[in-house]
């Protein structure tokens, strides 16, 4: 028998504050609120309140997941918090975390600069961190609340991403066989400029605020159809190295869980690769691009409503922000 | 694919009448051409002609006939 990491349980957790079409319709004059849903998959998102912040709803998604996987915070050695709006540019929101939810301080705890591709690379990094006796029960918990960086009246971005945290409970397993990976990973930074926050790092530091953009310039850049261009020209060619590597065809996976982008891109997807509805997962009705958080979300919402049993052979695949990607297999 | 079935394709993109575009229309005046037009236009292209459209060319459009460009020779008068 061989030490492998298995993923025991994930959790999620909304922030309160509900902005629905019927708003954004109110509010832009542009569309009908169900134009937005057809064109987008996108009801209604969650918003995080004044002073609501990604250490707020991360411990609370880390506190769910620890219930529903009855552990104790004090048994988990490891947290990897997934997040590109952090409390703080230092300290790291996973320090944070830790002593907030009381996790032993012999635990490690770091943070990953990543959007839509983060959970995938999160898995991968608990993988090697328990596969090498490192860790024996990990949290790997993803949390945005990119509607902080959004300006008010960009409708594109206000339409589609929403605020959520999703936390994995990722365990050392005897078994014969990989419960996570193989992997495929992909990075270009020459998209940078399509989806940027350019406001808020070092680039531009100085003691003065002045220094920094403001207005839309300050906001959240997205280049919607850069953005789709890459995913239809990365990704499908992604899956079909994963299922290389791992020897499958698509007829072997029972379950897709790709981050949940827009409706309209992921039905692109889906048709372009050959999956069928059934296996195929949509989930954003409610909860809108949740970016790092979508896959997660996703996958607890098909383990809720059965279409995720154990032992099933599930594909993950996130993209987006960097730019970055990545594709995994998990048994479940 | 013949110039006048892309050219449908294209309104069917833009939600315009059948028939109704000839290539000499600005982008900038045309109704339905908007962020998620150029995201539809890249996924037909996708779809009916098997190339992904590189989007920095697509934003130097400026006309219809500029986007029949973009598609090339697999696009015939």
């Amino acid at each position: 028998m061989t030490r492998r990491a298995a993923v025991r349980a994930l959790a999620h957790y909304l922030p309160a504050r509900v902005l629905t079409n019927d708003e954004i319709a109110a509010q832009s004059g542009l569309w009908s609120p169900s134009e937005i849903e057809a064109k987008l998959g996108v009801r209604e998102r969650r918003l995080a309140g004044d002073g609501e912040s990604a250490s707020d709803l991360a411990a609370e998604a880390l506190r769910r997941l620890f219930d529903k996987a009855g552990v104790a915070a004090s048994d988990v050695d490891w947290l990897v918090c997934v997040t590109q709006s952090p409390d703080y540019l230092l300290p790291t929101t996973a320090c944070l975390l830790q002593h907030r939810l009381g996790l032993p301080k012999t635990a490690g705890a770091l943070d990953v600069n990543l959007g839509c591709s983060g959970f995938v690379y999160g898995l991968g990094l608990a993988k090697g961190l328990i596969e090498t006796g490192q860790a024996s029960a990990l949290a790997l918990v993803t949390v945005d609340t990119y509607s902080k960086y959004l300006h008010p009246e960009d409708w594109s971005t206000r339409t589609l991403f929403g605020d959520a945290a999703a936390a994995a409970l990722v365990v050392a397993e005897d078994g014969e066989r990989d419960r996570i990976g193989p992997f495929v990973w992909g990075t270009d930074g020459d998209g940078a400029e399509l989806l940027i926050l350019r406001r808020g790092g070092a680039k531009r530091w100085t003691p003065s605020a002045d220094a920094e953009p403001a207005g839309r310039g300050a906001c959240l850049h997205m280049d919607g159809p850069g953005i789709f261009a890459f995913s239809l020209r990365e990704v499908p060619k992604a899956c079909e190295a994963m299922l290389k590597r791992a020897g499958r065809t698509i007829g072997d996976v029972d379950l897709f869980v790709f981050h949940q982008a827009n409706r309209y891109m992921l039905e692109h997807l889906r048709k372009r690769l050959g999956i069928p509805e059934e296996k195929f997962v949509v989930h954003m009705a409610t909860v809108g691009n949740t970016t790092s958080s979508s896959i997660p979300i996703a996958l607890e919402a098909a383990e809720d409503d059965g279409r995720l049993r154990r032992g099933m052979t599930v594909m993950l695949v996130g993209f987006g922000v960097g730019l970055s990607w990545a594709a995994a297999l998990i048994e479940w | 694919m013949t110039k006048n079935e892309f050219l449908r394709e294209i309104e069917t993109v833009v939600e315009a009448a059948p028939g109704s575009l000839t290539g000499e229309e600005s982008l900038a005046k045309l109704p339905g051409w908007d962020s998620m037009a150029a995201i539809g236009f890249i996924a037909m292209v996708d779809s009916r002609l098997g190339v992904v459209v590189n989007p920095a060319d697509l934003a130097a459009c400026k006309t219809v006939a500029d986007l029949v460009a973009l598609a090339g020779d697999r696009v015939q008068d």
